[in-house]
């Protein structure tokens, strides 16, 4: 099936078309046309991975685009698109399910499933892609469908601005993409990416380190990393089930995939950029996780945390790590927000203060959510552990620094979802919990689904997940990055020493109430109110983008409408005001014209007589 | 003292800056067509004198189409003057100002 896995993208944008034209007249606005499409692609992409263990790499020829050969757009499937495709299709398809119940009767669900499908077609067009302008075509897809979808209810101002705000972040990381893009087409003359890698190894390093820089520049927009991680929080604004997907398997994911993809691009010295973005990006996201009180977002900063984690790893030469954790993030996340989902479906709520005790109203959901967050917190046995220790491992081995950064985040993620989980599961039932009632068997039964991915995909790293992705690399880099990995066994005890603290701190703080939240939050005022104005970073942005931006502006508008229009309408007036002395020349009387005819001869004649014309 | 190029220029000039002062002080549009009579022959003097003193028929033969032509360009500008005249009841012609600003 791999020469087929062109069909991969392809379906997706069909249900999408027939959505869009069709939609409206069809039970559940077209869902099951879009359950049907991507199931079909879900279906192509497995016996492509398939083939991908047999074969191991497919780059088909491509279509060449305006007669360019730079613009040749192919396919390229090797392991780490093999891995993508799997969590892209896979969770995507189960969010897609998971929909029909939790989009029952909205409506606009026609233009969700329209747009759902195209959103799950351009991701999976980014990741089999062996190009980087067909991988920027996607790259922006995936921006705009993430825009339109956040926006989805767009007559909410809150949902309306939360779009505006991913898109304008993100697109600060594109700009530096293309830079990127540009950089390398003007060094290597070629796109394509197996080129690429293969001319990468003679060029100067100032060249690879700009050009990765750039690159990364864009993952650092798409894929929320400190500074640009301010629009991902907010993207809480679109149905759960967005931000489950722009999470889980698609938007979020596209930044590492990215730098996974070029990682032969990139230098010793964009590296460690790299993995100080990651460890900052983990440790801020993971801090500001702890004290939100808005269920999605807590989760959203968990997202951030994490990403940061999968950043860190690919820095410190993680490589297998990096996307371990990515497939197993995929799982626990997509889990917690399918089962956040349902807890707000079912409450009507996305304030934890207003939750409690839903444990025994909800008992699958809760079930769920439990695993999702066991796995999240990094106790074994279960996925997170795996892929969050093999990171820490591969830290330690770099920098010291570092990995105090890295376990300290590692920390607050176990302390940040076990509190999430005390405050909305366990304790007092509160009055909104009461009504609430388990949601319906179309929500749930992706639930499961995820939940045995949650706790089962941790076990591929003892199937050789790790071969199987440094089969990604060119020979020389595989060897050169699996010398970083491997278990340590001081660095796993410690791993679980913090995880177990972290779940023990919230335990004696939220579930058996021995320290009192209230009394911390009085004790630390100072730094949580710091956290809870998130670093001040969306105020520094807001004013830079009011103030600065605006004053600039307007100086520049001044210039415009004073200075450039004055020039040019002073020309046209200049003009006019000429025409009007010059016409009194039009006499009207014949011989004033034969005077003008016979003096102009005159100085004609003259002329050619001081040139040294004839005599 | 026998008779030059120079003088057969000479005269032309002559003969072409009276035409000149003629088309451009008369008042009557008759005299105007009679200067621009002189000139033309003024031009037609030089082409012959040049002819026989270069050897060349060529310009005696555009001589005379100018005669022709200067024949016809009498003709029409006649006709145009009396169309003028019984529009304007004149043919001076610093009172037929009709297409100025």
């Amino acid at each position: 099936m791999i020469e087929q896995a062109w069909l991969i993208p392809l379906f997706p944008v069909i249900s999408f078309l027939i959505i869009l034209l069709f939609g409206n007249r069809m039970k559940e606005g077209g869902g099951y046309v879009a359950v049907a499409f991507v199931g079909l692609s879900m279906l192509v992409s497995l016996l492509t991975i398939r083939d991908v263990f047999s074969v191991g790499r497919y780059e088909s020829e491509g279509i060449s685009w305006l007669g360019s050969e730079a613009f040749r757009f192919g396919i390229l499937i090797d392991p780490l698109s093999a891995v993508m495709l799997f969590v892209v299709s896979f969770v995507g398809f189960l969010i897609v399910v998971y929909s029909l119940g939790y989009m029952h009767g909205d409506p606009g669900v026609q233009r969700y499933y329209a747009e759902i499908s195209l959103f799950i077609a351009s991701m999976l067009a980014l990741v089999i892609a062996n190009n980087l302008v067909f991988l920027f075509i996607s790259w922006e897809l995936v921006g705009l469908c993430s825009y339109l979808l956040i926006g989805f209810w767009y007559r909410k101002p809150s949902a309306a601005s939360a779009a505006k705000k991913a898109f304008l972040v993100t697109r600060v990381g594109d700009i530096m993409l293309l830079a990127g893009i540009l950089v390398l087409y003007a060094n290597f003359g070629t796109l394509n990416l197996s080129e690429l890698f293969e001319l990468a190894p003679g060029a100067p390093l100032a060249t690879l380190t700009l050009a990765s820089l750039l690159l990364f520049g864009g993952a650092v927009g798409k894929s929320a990393q400190f500074p640009l991680h301010v629009w991902l929080p907010d993207a809480m604004e679109g149905p759960t089930t967005v931000s489950a997907l722009i999470h889980a398997a698609t938007m979020v994911k596209a930044g590492v995939y990215l730098v996974a993809r070029a990682y032969p691009l990139f230098t010793p010295d964009s590296l460690l950029v790299v993995a100080w973005i990651g460890g900052i990006t983990a440790l801020i996201a993971a801090t500001l996780a702890v004290v939100m009180t808005d269920l999605k977002r807590v989760i959203a900063y968990s997202t951030v945390s994490h990403l940061g984690f999968m950043t860190l790893a690919l820095g410190v030469g993680g490589y297998a790590a990096g996307i371990f954790h990515l497939l197993n993030h995929s799982f626990f996340k997509a889990l917690l927000f399918l089962s956040a989902g349902a807890v707000i479906h079912a409450v009507h709520s996305q304030d934890i203060r207003d939750m409690g005790g839903l444990w025994k109203r909800m008992p699958i959901t809760g079930t769920a959510f439990f695993i999702g967050a066991w796995s999240l917190s990094g106790l074994p046995p279960w996925s997170g552990f795996w892929s969050k220790d093999d990171i820490l491992a591969a830290v330690y081995g770099y920098s010291t620094p570092l990995f105090i950064v890295a376990a300290f985040a590692a920390l607050l993620s176990a302390v940040y979802i076990s509190r999430l989980f005390f405050i909305v599961f366990t304790g007092k039932e509160s009055e909104a919990v009461r009504h609430a009632h388990e949601a319906p068997r179309v929500m749930t039964v992706p639930l499961m689904i995820l939940s045995l991915g949650a706790l089962f995909s941790g076990f591929v790293r003892f199937a050789g997940f790790e071969e199987f992705v440094l089969g990604t690399l060119p020979a020389e880099l595989a060897e050169h990055f699996a010398a970083h990995e491997g278990g340590h066994g001081f660095v796993m005890t410690l791993s679980i020493a913090l995880a177990a603290l972290g779940i023990a701190l919230t335990g004696i703080t939220y579930y058996k109430p021995v320290l009192s939240a209230e009394k911390i939050r009085t004790t630390f005022k100072p730094l949580h109110t710091l956290l809870i104005d998130r670093y001040y970073l969306d105020h520094i942005y807001l004013f830079f983008a009011t103030k600065v931006i605006k004053d600039t502006s307007t100086i520049i508008d001044a210039i415009d409408s004073y200075f450039i229009d004055g020039l040019v309408n002073g020309i046209g007036k200049a003009t006019a005001k000429a025409g009007e002395v010059m016409r009194r020349i039009q006499t009207g009387i014949a011989q004033d014209y034969a005077s003008w005819l016979l003096l102009g001869a005159s100085l004609l004649l003259i002329i050619a007589r001081l040139r040294g014309g004839a005599a | 003292m026998s008779v030059t190029v120079f003088h057969y220029v000479f005269l032309a000039t002559v003969l072409f800056s009276i035409g000149a002062y003629g088309l451009l002080s008369s008042r009557n549009a008759v005299r105007m067509l009679m200067s621009i009579e002189l000139m033309l022959n003024a031009a037609n003097i030089n082409l012959v004198a040049f002819s026989s003193y270069l050897g060349n028929l060529a310009g005696q033969a555009f001589a005379a189409f100018t005669i022709a032509i200067a024949a016809a360009e009498a003709g029409v500008g006649m006709a145009i003057l009396l169309a003028l005249y019984r529009n304007f009841r004149t043919v001076n012609l610093r009172e037929i100002k009709e297409l100025r600003w």
